[in-house]
């Protein structure tokens, strides 16, 4: 098993690169990866979240309306395929192989963001994103689990509603019909919620009286950080100080992220089964740092201008650097250590069968 | 008016205020100027950066609604809310309705106007992420679904004046300035939502081909993007919205209002010192 927070590295990392990039090489091999890291899933992916759409049948959808629809609204490129009437607004003008292109990267580029977030949603368990969310929200956390807990159990009042009603000789043929499921649905749950306030305040449930999170303190904290945040951002792209901008960004981060540390520590907080953190953990983290250190910054020896394909004003064949390439490997450290431990235990399965045979 | 109140209305100003800048970047980035590889790297990472900003202005806005004492009653009204809000979202998923037609955004315009901006915002952002948990659709769409859904359940209690001021309360007047809501809410939704990809999709390429254009030729685009790719689709939300509303929004909006009081009740205990007792009373 992989830590969850070694997967949300994970999937960090493949957003980085995936947004930086438009070099279909690249892409190729990222997107060979996720499928990589897709198939090693599989045994574990079975009792989590169902895949309301397949990624393969969004990227055929997504890949394609991208191509078409950037290809005859972006009238840029020298490879002329055909030309679309003058008259027509927007639309008319060159279709070029150029924007075709363009616009299946964009397409790709979507697609591999959908696919990393379906491996994430395939493989961890919703009790495990919960238990992610910061301390200082535990009340946003305490809400979310109630609401996890009872969705089954409003599932069947909803059903129990339903048979009541139907037992009354209610049917439902039109949307006023929903009324009489909805509205004692609704009533029932809020009485339900009375009930449960009152259990968790005879429990002691915010029995003490905790600190507001937002002291005058944090909250002048927050507001200088929010002012560095967007004075940051702006220095980076209207003046273009991209260090200087970055550096201002980073603080304001710092200063908010610090301030949510702090809250968090007037929250205790008790963990009844601790997920240890492995050796194969920091594999995961380690491989997802050095694929998105190599792709965000510049390196002495290293030319990242492949990185920043664009197939405008000709379309020529893409960059390739063989330490970039490599780079990419990090992200498939996940499938690797899942696929080495699936192959461990069917040995030992296969062992022990053939020593009880013997 | 108190320090700490002051300080919490510049705190939504300026997540709003970033929020709103980091969502419309598309519309003023190009103006911009901008060299070559150097271009080139800040279009690519301009996206990341706005996903970076959106987050941080979610996780400040939602600190700060959450720092003002959440009572117990208040956590237990949520959880319920969002489960069954979250029902509703599993039903849509399970059988896809058409376009974007969605029965969650009723529950949230109506829960945030009688309940208020902190718990509007909070059913909207929480009511997205459980169903996204519930139903797998986690991914880097969610914070700005959140945030959007925060606004919408944030912004209901604006609805108020209105039916105040024209005595329309528990009325049908009411439930139709609700629906007319719901519906601006249905397309503002999506037109919001589609900035977190369009970048992807048209941005770069017309930016950097293109130095000259303008801000008008930006929204020229993006209208022609929106109309080819959303419309349709966003109207159909907007029109489930003001059907759900005019459906199920008076006895929804009685129910809450009958509950209203009874978690929004408090008591204080105070606590007088007893009087002295004399000696001579003891004895």
């Amino acid at each position: 098993m992989i830590h969850p927070v070694a997967w949300l590295a994970w999937v960090s990392a493949m957003l980085v690169t995936l947004s930086m990039t438009r070099n279909p090489l690249y892409l190729g091999l990222i997107l060979v990866w996720i499928a990589f890291v897709t198939i090693a899933i599989r045994p574990l992916a079975s009792a989590t979240s169902p895949i309301p759409i397949s990624p393969v049948r969004f990227a055929l959808v997504v890949v394609t309306l991208s191509t078409v629809f950037n290809g005859i609204t972006v009238h840029v490129g020298r490879t002329v395929l055909f030309r679309l009437p003058g008259f027509l607004p927007i639309l008319g003008g060159i279709i070029t192989l150029e924007a075709l292109a363009f616009g299946f990267l964009n397409g790709v580029v979507l697609s591999g963001i959908f696919a990393a977030f379906t491996v994430l949603n395939r493989v961890l368990p919703i009790q495990a994103i919960v238990r992610l969310i910061p301390q200082a929200f535990y009340p946003v956390a305490v809400v979310v689990s109630i609401a996890v807990s009872f969705v089954p159990a409003t599932l069947h009042q909803f059903q129990q509603i339903r048979q009541a009603q139907a037992v009354r000789g209610h049917r439902v043929r039109g949307l006023r019909d929903w009324l009489p499921l909805i509205v004692p649905l609704l009533v029932g749950g809020l009485e339900r919620a009375l009930q449960l306030a009152e259990a968790m305040t005879a429990r002691g449930f915010a029995s003490t009286d905790t600190q507001r999170a937002n002291s005058v303190q944090a909250q002048g904290t927050i507001i200088a950080g929010l002012i560095l945040l967007l004075g940051g951002w702006l220095l980076r792209l209207m003046w273009g100080q991209a260090l200087l901008g970055l550096t201002v960004l980073l603080t304001g981060v710092g200063l908010i992220g610090g301030t949510v540390w702090l809250a968090g520590r007037q929250v205790p907080r008790t963990v009844y089964r601790p997920q240890p953190w492995a050796r194969n953990d920091w594999s995961v983290v380690l491989g997802a740092g050095v694929t998105a250190m190599t792709f965000l910054f510049s390196w002495p020896g290293l030319d990242r201008s492949s990185i920043f394909y664009y197939p405008y004003p000709t379309l020529v064949w893409p960059g390739f650097h063989p330490i970039l390439a490599v780079a990419t490997l990090g992200l498939l450290v996940p499938g690797l250590l899942l696929l080495r431990q699936r192959n461990d235990t069917i040995g030992r399965v296969l062992r022990r069968m053939v020593a009880e045979r013997a | 008016m108190k320090k700490e109140q002051l300080l919490s209305i510049v705190i939504y100003t300026l997540t709003t205020l970033i929020g709103a800048v980091a969502f419309l970047y598309p519309f003023w980035q190009p103006a911009l100027p901008q060299t070559n590889i150097m271009g080139q790297a800040h279009a690519n990472d301009a996206a990341l950066i706005l996903t970076l900003l959106v987050g941080i202005c979610f996780v400040v806005l939602l600190l700060e609604v959450q720092g003002q004492s959440i009572s117990t009653k208040l956590i237990a009204l949520l959880g319920i809310l969002v489960s069954i809000n979250t029902i509703l979202r599993f039903a849509e998923v399970a059988t896809p309705t058409p376009g974007g037609l969605s029965p969650i955004f009723f529950l949230i315009v109506l829960t945030g106007y009688v309940y208020g901006s902190r718990v509007g915002f909070l059913m909207g952002a929480l009511t997205l992420f459980v169903s996204a948990l519930i139903t797998g659709t986690v991914g880097p769409w969610l914070p700005y679904q959140m945030f959007t859904a925060g606004w919408v359940g944030m912004s209901a209690p604006l609805c108020r004046p209105t039916v105040w001021l024209l005595k329309g309360e528990g009325k049908w007047f009411e439930v139709a300035v609700l629906a007319i809501f719901g519906a601006f809410w249905g397309l503002v939704y999506g037109i919001i939502m589609n900035i977190w990809f369009w970048p992807f999709a048209t941005g770069p390429t017309s930016q950097y081909w293109e130095p000259g254009i303008t801000l008008v030729e930006t929204l020229e685009r993006y209208a022609v993007f929106y109309l080819a790719t959303s419309l349709i689709w966003d109207a159909m939300r907007s029109v489930g919205n003001i059907i759900f509303i005019l459906a199920f929004g008076l006895p929804t909006l009685r129910a809450l209002r009958r509950f209203h009081k009874r978690f929004t009740f408090d008591y204080q205990p105070i606590y007088e010192p007893l009087p002295p007792i004399s000696i001579k009373e003891t004895v």
